[in-house]
């Protein structure tokens, strides 16, 4: 089994060989499959706001310094490794170099420039990143909840604290999300009631922690978006970056980029609204039955339901005081049927369940589907 | 003693386990720890399987209605890694091999030796305890925040109490040892040992030590508050209370981070035994390997809050700047092993392998690390998966391969018998594979927006291919610890006997047999250089 020091060179060249082919092979494949595409994976989606395309011209230089560095250094290994084996008459020690003066202040003083020189380019890049503008063409707070985003659409001369002229609620969807107008810079609040979350917006090349602060609203994060005047129509997907429960996964946002005359459009439809009487809430829409359900404690107090064929009405009970569910049906293969509305408790609302197939089926809250599920029978 | 009173047949089939359960021996107890570091090493190895089953493909399979338990395996993974199997792996090695390379007939204090280690598994099963009392702790082995506060949606029920509480265990061991490892590196070598005759595992040790003993408190204190906070309304760390959720992050860093280094130093002192070893010259840059080392402990005090660029909380320039800068003693660490190996008569034993594993994962783990301390690049690449490649190349690619290294050279000092070189090299062709194929996708992931800590992605994400990528590595990974298992098995029942000194070393523990009598030596060889075998063998002249 065991070799003794120097005796059996074959085995390990083999086994070394082996190795080189396997890692070889593997890399040629998969950039024999797609070259463009293997390359473009070493570096992050193409920036889509102003401050990203910096980080990304940072990202690029750091890069490239690394891949030298790497093949350099590990060719060295490599190279020394297959040159310095012992080979058969290796019977006298080699030379018993203990070590080099001038080789150890050379590679302590080449490492220290490089990282100097990295160390500059960086602060000037986080100096510019980090730049607010004194006076952004829009205010937005991003409220991450758990496990919900929303945007609060401020006033020109709001601070931290200030009430929202209007709020997205959905964050995603047509008509849900962050909206943004391309080629302005938006200065961003971030505010969280629970834990902390992040807003990653991975085509931004950034990320920040919405840390919760208590009654110091002052010290919450904010940050600046400048977006390209080129991008406007384009959406793309942020997401929560920093654990907060059980929920963090489904923390995901959209951004849509508007074009400055269709934001300023939608921005005054979305004040209207907002200042609109209320509808009255739908009344008489409720078709048959009315099933009860209570959420509480993150918890359905049922974890079984039943209702007619012909439509039935579900009485949902949230009394989670500020947190979010709601009570969506999904089919035997994980489709939802029924997509119902969020709301956060405390408060009650009837969602109207048309007529479906009999069989059975899942009913889940979509913000807590981890805990909160149950089986419906539809008969 | 009370002892004396039993059968002689009782007390003949008694005295092996009562030996093992009462021992203050160094050697005994180094191998105590090694073993129950490999114990913890597989479960949370299985739990780790888990996490890549469920990531293989989009949608959730394992977890279905149950991603608690998804949140639950990925804390105590980590939890368990690096509390229970990194550094007590460490710390074994250190307790079997510092008191022998030192010329040391034990421990300084033998009795506190063994209480340390006990605290290991009593430390562990409270930990997991949390499984079967209505949960696990659940919000990253970080636990920041108010994520770590007993409320609806965060950390309700007694997981996260029995985390912290194992956790104070632990730390307690850790300071313990720590103090030992001092007295004896200062107080017990040999004659003629003097400071910088002192092998390099030694001295990684002793820089180990000084990080224990400083920063541990801090989190042991930090663990009390959180405990305070979740039962008896402490406010230290919740915001809505008048606390502050940034300190937590703080004091757990202040601690976690020189916790890396606790994890990779002595990982290194082993690769600074075997390479020169193997390659029959002494190690390049003795010195300045010791002063590098000395550095990265001094400097590994003042980069915590690079774990924190992202929370707006921090001064961000000087913790890019020292970050940057402790590249620069690792840089010459890394040359230093390089020119070990130059010029030498290199021998492809399993030790070595796993030694040039260990350089050239590292290698990568150090240069990706670097991204994160240009403070903007780490705006995008923080909390993405692109850090757990990091810290994986550092800590696997780095420790475990490390640690790999180590247990086929100590081995046979420790039982008298070789490891099979054979199982040895599928081993490590199995784990080499194995591991590039898990942790190298993850760059790409992380660059293009994939979160860490999350069950399940979107279809359309285009992370299909690299997860399951990821998850075929994490398999062989798993395959690859089969081979050193039944190698372990089969060689403590016929492995080839191994003498004093299989390896031609240069270090004192291969001087005495193997393995080694309850008090180590019945006499030294001379020690007038860092390599007293080596004088013994070939004399000391001046080519030496």
């Amino acid at each position: 089994m065991s070799s003794t020091p120097g005796s059996r060179p074959s085995t390990t060249a083999i086994v070394g060989w082996l190795v080189a082919a396997a890692v070889l092979l593997g890399v040629a494949v998969l950039v024999a499959l797609n070259a463009s595409s293997v390359w473009n994976s070493f570096f992050p989606p193409q920036a889509k706001s102003v401050e990203g395309q910096e980080i990304r011209n940072l990202y690029d230089i750091v890069f490239a310094i690394a891949v030298v560095i790497f093949v350099l250094v590990e060719g060295l290994i490599i190279w020394t490794v297959v040159r310095y084996r012992r080979k058969p008459g290796d019977d006298e020690l080699p030379p018993q170099t203990h070590g080099n003066n001038i080789a150890e202040i050379t590679w302590v003083l080449l490492p220290t420039l490089i990282v100097l020189y990295l160390f500059v380019i960086s602060w000037q890049t986080l100096n510019s990143v980090e730049a607010v503008d004194a006076n952004p063409n829009l205010k937005v707070r991003a409220v991450a909840g758990q496990f919900q985003w929303s945007f609060e659409y401020l006033p020109a001369d709001a601070k931290a604290d200030t009430t929202a002229a209007f709020t997205i609620t959905n964050p995603g969807g047509p008509e849900g999300g962050l909206f943004l107008p391309a080629g302005e810079t938006t200065h961003i609040y971030l505010h969280s009631p629970d834990v902390i979350h992040a807003f990653y917006v991975p085509q931004f090349l950034f990320k920040r922690d919405v840390v919760p602060t208590g009654d110091f609203r002052e010290r919450e994060n904010q940050f600046d978006v400048e977006i390209p005047a080129t991008d406007a129509g384009q959406t793309y997907r942020g997401q929560c970056a920093e654990l907060c429960g059980v929920g963090h996964r489904i923390m995901t946002f959209e951004v849509h980029i508007l074009a400055p005359a269709d934001f300023t459009a939608w921005y005054d439809q979305q004040v209207a609204a907002k200042n609109a009487t209320p509808a009255p809430a739908p009344s008489g829409t409720a078709a048959g039955p009315s099933v009860p359900l209570t959420a509480e404690g993150v918890k359905f107090d049922q974890s079984t339901l039943t209702g007619p064929a012909t439509g039935f009405t579900i009485h949902f009970d949230n009394k989670d005081n500020g947190i979010p569910h709601d009570v969506d049906i999904l089919d035997g293969t994980g489709k939802k049927v029924v997509d119902d509305k969020d709301f956060p408790g405390p408060g009650a609302k009837d969602y109207v369940i048309p007529p479906l197939p009999a069989g059975t089926y899942k009913y889940e809250c979509s913000i807590h589907p981890g805990q909160m599920f149950g089986t419906l029978t539809v008969q | 003693m009370a002892t004396t009173t039993l059968t002689p047949a009782a007390s003949a089939y008694r005295s092996g386990l009562y030996e093992w359960l009462t021992t203050t021996d160094h050697k005994k107890i180094g191998i105590l720890y090694i073993v129950n570091s490999f114990l913890f090493f597989f479960l949370a190895g299985l739990m780790a399987l888990g996490i890549r089953t469920e990531l293989a493909q989009p949608g959730l399979q394992l977890f279905q209605g149950n991603e608690l338990l998804y949140n639950q395996l990925f804390t105590m993974h980590g939890s368990v890694m690096i509390f229970l199997f990194i550094i007590p792996m460490l710390a074994g090695f250190g307790n079997y091999v510092v008191p022998l390379q030192i010329g040391a007939p034990d421990m300084a204090f033998p009795r506190i030796n063994a209480l340390s280690f006990w605290m290991l598994p009593l430390g562990g099963i409270l930990l997991l305890l949390g499984f079967v009392t209505g949960g696990a702790a659940q919000a990253g082995w970080t636990s920041y925040s108010p994520l770590a506060q007993d409320r609806p949606l965060s950390s309700t029920g007694p997981g996260q109490d029995l985390w912290i509480m194992g956790l104070v265990l632990i730390g307690t061991a850790s300071i313990l040892g720590s103090v030992n490892f001092l007295a004896t590196i200062f107080k017990m070598r040999a004659p003629g040992m003097t400071m910088f005759r002192m092998p390099i595992l030694t001295w990684t040790v002793l820089v180990t030590s000084v990080l224990v003993l400083m920063a541990t408190p801090v989190f042991t204190s930090a663990l009390i508050m959180l405990f305070i906070d979740r039962n008896y309304g402490g406010h230290f760390f919740d915001p809505s209370t008048g606390g502050n959720a940034i300190l937590w992050q703080n004091v757990f860093w202040f601690y976690s981070h020189p916790a890396v280094y606790v994890m990779v130093l002595p990982a290194m002192g082993m690769i600074s035994e075997i390479l020169p070893v193997f390659s029959r010259k002494p190690l390049f840059g003795y010195k300045a390997f010791v002063f590098a080392t000395a550095g990265i402990g001094a400097l590994g005090f003042s980069v915590w809050a690079h774990h924190m660029f992202t929370t707006g909380s921090v001064y961000l320039p000087f913790f890019s700047l020292m970050t940057f800068f402790i590249a620069v003693p690792t840089g010459v660490k890394m040359f230093n092993w390089i020119f070990t190996l130059f010029r030498g008569q290199l021998t492809f034993s399993t030790p070595l392998l796993f030694a040039l594993g260990f350089l050239s994962m590292f290698l990568i783990g150090g240069i990706n690390g670097a991204f994160s301390a240009a403070v903007p690049v780490d705006f995008a690449l923080h909390d993405t998966y692109w850090v757990v490649s990091h810290l994986h190349y550092v800590l696997f690619g780095g420790s475990v391969f490390g640690v790999m290294a180590g247990l086929y050279y100590w081995f046979p000092k420790m039982t008298g018998r070789m490891l099979g070189e054979g199982l040895g090299k599928v081993q490590f062709v199995l784990m080499f594979i194995g591991f590039n194929l898990t942790f190298f996708p993850m760059h790409q992931l992380g660059l293009s927006g994939m979160p860490r800590r999350i069950a399940d992605y979107a279809s359309d994400a285009g992370w299909n291919d690299l997860n399951l990528a990821a998850t075929i590595g994490g398999f062989t990974i798993a395959a690859s610890t089969i081979p050193l298992l039944w190698n372990v098995f089969i060689s403590l029942r016929a492995g080839k006997i191994a003498g004093d000194d299989p390896w031609e070393a240069n270090t004192l523990e291969w001087a005495t047999t193997s393995p080694p009598p309850p008090y180590n030596f019945d006499r030294l060889p001379e020690i007038r250089s860092e390599r007293p075998l080596f004088d013994l063998r070939h004399g000391r002249s001046a080519n030496h």
